[in-house]
């Protein structure tokens, strides 16, 4: 009987804690949305900038999550399939993105493409803008993103080790086959799941893209910059209103992921 | 009656675990429970101690019904297959463990856990973590941790399927050794035969979740009570036209016969006693056993095992020789009944 | 002849291995190029850019350096920042092996979405969570406004600060402990049972010491985090100096000045610090896995 107690308890103080710390704010986000009722919400939703915002977002996500992708596919052949000396260090780099705060991130890029950055005389000389405009803000999303892929393949492909790519080695298959017709239903699951945590982190970063924005409405700003604007403004509904664009695909990310992990899960027996 | 279970089942999903079990354990007793895998034996052991429950009959212990009584009240002590020794803990403190539930005081712990550790031979290994010992040793600690808090019951499940083959037999000994000093009623599961011959005063055989026979080690032997007892004691080889075999003639209602090495005799063919009695055979394969040797016989194109003692004339792959059928054990599906070779009998009486 | 085809390309491959050297016989291709790639992806955006920090940094001298991170209010900053983020990953570190412990062991309604939805800040953009935290626990917002009622202000305090932060560490316990109490073997468990324990003592004696180091893990990533984040601290924590001021955005300020030596001389200290922090529970980390390992 005291067990029935604790166990209730238990589920009630954990469930309890996830309503409040993750239901509650997403209940926020629809509620302060319609405040204004239907009509205000979509001429929010419809606004030219956001809309070019939303754009902008995307556009970047798109670019940030194929670059990724390709480095983490190469990272992962390297480190799982071959045995080289510092490998533990070049895991251990590329990790780096990770721990390194967004605003950091943003900062960094300042530092070497602004207007005291060592590159700024080449980009004078070529004409390009990097920060403060979009390439800045691609740059450091991808950096921000950078391990996000590498991270989920390199486990999954050391776990799954080399014999199969191996035997179709000693058989002649050329690389890329190898890649295409061993290793890649292998990790098709996990890749996937990369490519959706990815995508997330991409849509979703403010830290790093606000400090090389240069927030030019219209221009360079993100979708979740012109959240911040919009907030920083007053315009509470439309702050929120954009916002909950952003929650119905956070919580679509939320349902793929989920669906992908199950299928991970069942590769890895 | 000190283990009894009645009328036990237990379904996981389609699999049937226990079928209408029902047995008896006298108290004191080192009881084996045998079979091969998936038969429910494990099953079984773990429903006693109450860490499955029955889906329905009743299990008492010392008279005492303890189907709703939780593992932890049951004065049981259980031995894991893979001594599920706790990891965190020293030597010490894994076999104390038990004591300090029962809140006894330091110095009790102290006295008991010494005494155990040298029943168990770790001496100067107490503060040993478990991933320091061997696999024999922490079979060891894993029983002493199981005796520590006086159960007056104790299980085990297949405590020696983890251990390599030589420290098996000495491990084997032991524990029978031990157990019978310490008196404790004993329940094992394994599925080697050697092991339960060895080491059980009684063995139950189960098969499929139901209960084959129970009887001593050699009653069992000598006089299987069912077709799957008989075939899955000793060494066994079946049948199917056994009326061919001089002296057997095919009985209805038993469609097939088990035969046993020991059954069969192999002589020279200018040795043969009993003509009439015997066969003709081919010796196909000679296999060493390490103190003996096996033949693979081919009797008429039936494949038979024999044994002959090193002692013996030796005989070579491809020799003709006289093989004789003393007895087989006629089975159906449900029956198993001794036969013995007829044409002996009429034979001897002209052998005096 | 399939062997030396198959042993990787020359030239590249070769100059590569020198840098680092592969155990002979390898057969599968493509060494050369996926280790150029690699390197050179990860030179140009991460590498090349980091360094740039010292690069900034080289043209002044260390008591420069220190005059600025020791700066009255940038410490200020790290006060804020550093024991915000260990309140909030402390009760990351207690609610994640609680939230593990129900979500592996019980079945109950929605069990499953709410799995699901641990995620959910890793998910969401980190400006909405932190307009949406500071609008519901404002003094006018629909939480806020009953703790205004009995004078407990959370928007724009601290309070709000490591509330937030505890919203974005939330993943990092809860999935560390997980898989570990999943794979963990009930025959621990079952063992402790017949020997006559409690359900407590089971889980302080025996399922614990299992844990602790996964959720020593989760901890430490919680800290990290919490330290390191922007968008969904910032709108609530109003930023006042010298009272809810996190590092973040006192480094965010000094660019907005151009003061790019002391956002950079910040910057670094920020980085040290999470080196050090994920290099100590690591060690610690390896420490409790040779007491049960070896």
């Amino acid at each position: 009987m005291k067990q029935k107690i604790t166990k209730g308890a238990l589920i009630l103080v954990g469930v309890a804690f996830l309503i409040v710390m993750l239901v509650l704010p997403l209940a926020t986000v629809l509620i302060y949305a319609l405040r204004q009722g239907w009509a205000a919400f979509f001429s929010a939703v419809t606004d030219v900038y956001a809309v070019k915002a939303l754009q902008l977002t995307l556009l970047t996500t798109a670019i940030t999550v194929i670059v990724n992708t390709v480095f983490g596919i190469f990272a992962a052949w390297t480190i799982s399939k071959f045995r080289f000396r510092g490998k533990q260090a070049l895991t251990t780099l590329i990790d780096i993105p990770f721990s390194i705060s967004p605003v950091i991130a943003g900062l960094v890029f300042i530092l070497v493409f602004g207007r005291i950055g060592w590159a700024n005389p080449l980009l004078e000389a070529l004409d390009l803008k990097i920060v403060f405009a979009v390439p800045g803000i691609v740059l450091a999303t991808i950096f921000v993103t950078f391990p996000f892929v590498s991270r989920e393949l390199i486990p999954m492909m050391q776990a799954q080790g080399s014999d199969e790519e191996e035997a179709a080695a000693l058989m002649g298959a050329k690389g890329f086959t190898i890649f295409r017709r061993i290793t890649f239903p292998h990790i098709k699951w996990a890749l996937l799941y990369g490519v959706i945590l990815c995508t997330a982190r991409s849509l979703g970063e403010f830290g790093a893209v606000s400090v090389v924005s240069g927030h030019l409405r219209g221009k360079t700003n993100t979708l979740p910059l012109h959240v911040e604007i919009l907030f920083n403004e007053f315009h509470l509904t439309a702050a929120f209103a954009v916002s909950s664009i952003l929650v119905l695909i956070a919580v679509v990310i939320l349902i793929l992921r989920n669906i992908v992990e199950y299928r991970v899960k069942r590769e890895e027996r | 009656m000190y283990v009894e279970l009645q009328n036990i089942n237990k379904k996981f999903g389609e699999y049937q675990a226990a079928d209408d079990i029902s047995f008896s354990i006298e108290k004191g007793r080192l009881i084996g429970l045998l079979g091969p895998s998936g038969s429910g034996k494990t099953t079984i052991l773990r429903m006693i101690a109450g860490l499955e429950t029955p889906d329905s009959g009743s299990i008492i212990i010392n008279g005492r019904r303890v189907n709703d009584l939780p593992a932890s009240r049951r004065g049981i002590g259980f031995v894991f297959q893979n001594y599920a020794l706790f990891r965190y803990m020293t030597v010490f403190e894994n076999i104390a463990f038990g004591l300090e539930v029962q809140k006894k005081d330091k110095a009790y712990i102290k006295e008991r856990v010494g005494g155990l550790i040298r029943l168990i031979g770790l001496e100067g290994l107490e503060k040993r973590r478990p991933h320091q010992l061997s696999g024999g040793q922490r079979q060891r600690v894993a029983f002493a941790r199981a005796l520590a808090p006086n159960p007056h019951l104790l299980l085990l499940d297949e405590p020696f399927a983890a251990i390599d083959a030589k420290v098996r037999k000495e491990l084997r000994v032991w524990l029978r050794k031990t157990i019978n000093k310490v008196g404790i009623t004993s329940i094992f599961v394994t599925h080697d035969q050697e092991e339960a011959v060895e080491v059980a005063d009684e063995i139950i055989i189960t098969n499929k979740g139901r209960v084959e026979q129970i009887g001593t080690p050699v009653d069992i032997y000598k006089n299987p009570a069912t077709p799957f007892a008989a075939k899955f004691i000793g060494e066994s080889i079946e049948v199917e036209d056994y009326g061919r075999f001089h002296g057997f003639e095919n009985e209805k209602g038993y469609a097939k016969a088990v035969l046993r090495p020991e059954f069969v005799r192999v002589t020279k063919i200018e040795k043969e006693i009993y003509p009439h009695a015997s066969e003709r055979g081919t010796v196909e394969d000679i296999f060493f056993r390490g103190n003996m040797l096996e033949l693979r016989l081919n009797v008429g194109g039936v494949r038979l095992a024999a044994y002959r003692s090193l002692e013996d004339d030796l005989f070579s792959v491809g020799e003709e020789v006289s093989v004789l059928i003393y007895r087989l054990y006629l089975y159906n599906d449900r029956q198993v009944r001794l036969a013995e070779n007829a044409s002996l009998k009429s034979d001897q009486t002209f052998v005096i | 002849m399939a062997l030396s085809q198959a042993a990787g390309h020359k030239g590249a491959d070769s100059r590569l291995k020198k840098f680092f050297p592969v155990r002979k016989g390898t057969v599968i291709p493509g060494f050369g190029l996926s280790m150029g790639v690699t390197v050179t992806m990860l030179s140009l955006i991460v590498l090349i850019p980091l360094f740039s920090v010292f690069l900034t940094l080289s043209g002044s001298t260390f008591s420069d350096f220190w005059r600025v991170v020791t700066d009255k209010q940038t410490v200020a900053t790290y006060r804020v920042s550093l024991s915000c983020a260990a309140i909030a990953a402390v009760v990351n570190a207690f609610f994640g092996i609680l939230l593990a412990w129900i979500l592996t062991r019980y079945q109950f309604p929605l069990r499953r979405v709410l799995d699901g939805l641990i995620e959910l800040p890793f998910a969401l953009p980190t400006s909405v969570a932190g307009i949406s935290l500071t609008t519901m626990y404002s003094d006018k917002g629909w939480i806020g406004r009953w703790f205004d009622r009995i004078g407990v202000k959370i928007s724009y305090t601290t309070t709000g600060i490591v509330i937030a932060m505890i919203f974005i560490g939330i993943p990092f316990v809860v999935r560390s402990i997980q898989p570990v109490l999943e794979k963990l073997n009930p025959q621990y468990e079952e063992a402790a049972l017949t020997l006559g324990a409690s359900r407590s003592r089971i889980f302080r004696k025996v399922v614990l010491p299992e844990i602790l180091p996964a959720a020593l893990t989760g901890f430490g990533l919680a800290f990290a985090r919490g330290i390191g984040e922007y968008g969904s601290v910032v709108f609530i924590a109003g930023n006042i100096p010298y009272q809810t001021q996190i590092t973040p955005l006192i480094i965010m300020n000094k660019l907005e000045q151009f003061n790019y030596f002391a956002a950079t001389s910040i910057a670094l200290v920020m980085v040290v610090f999470a080196f050090l922090l994920l290099f100590g529970i690591n060690s610690l980390q390896a420490r409790i896995n040779k007491i049960a390992r070896g």
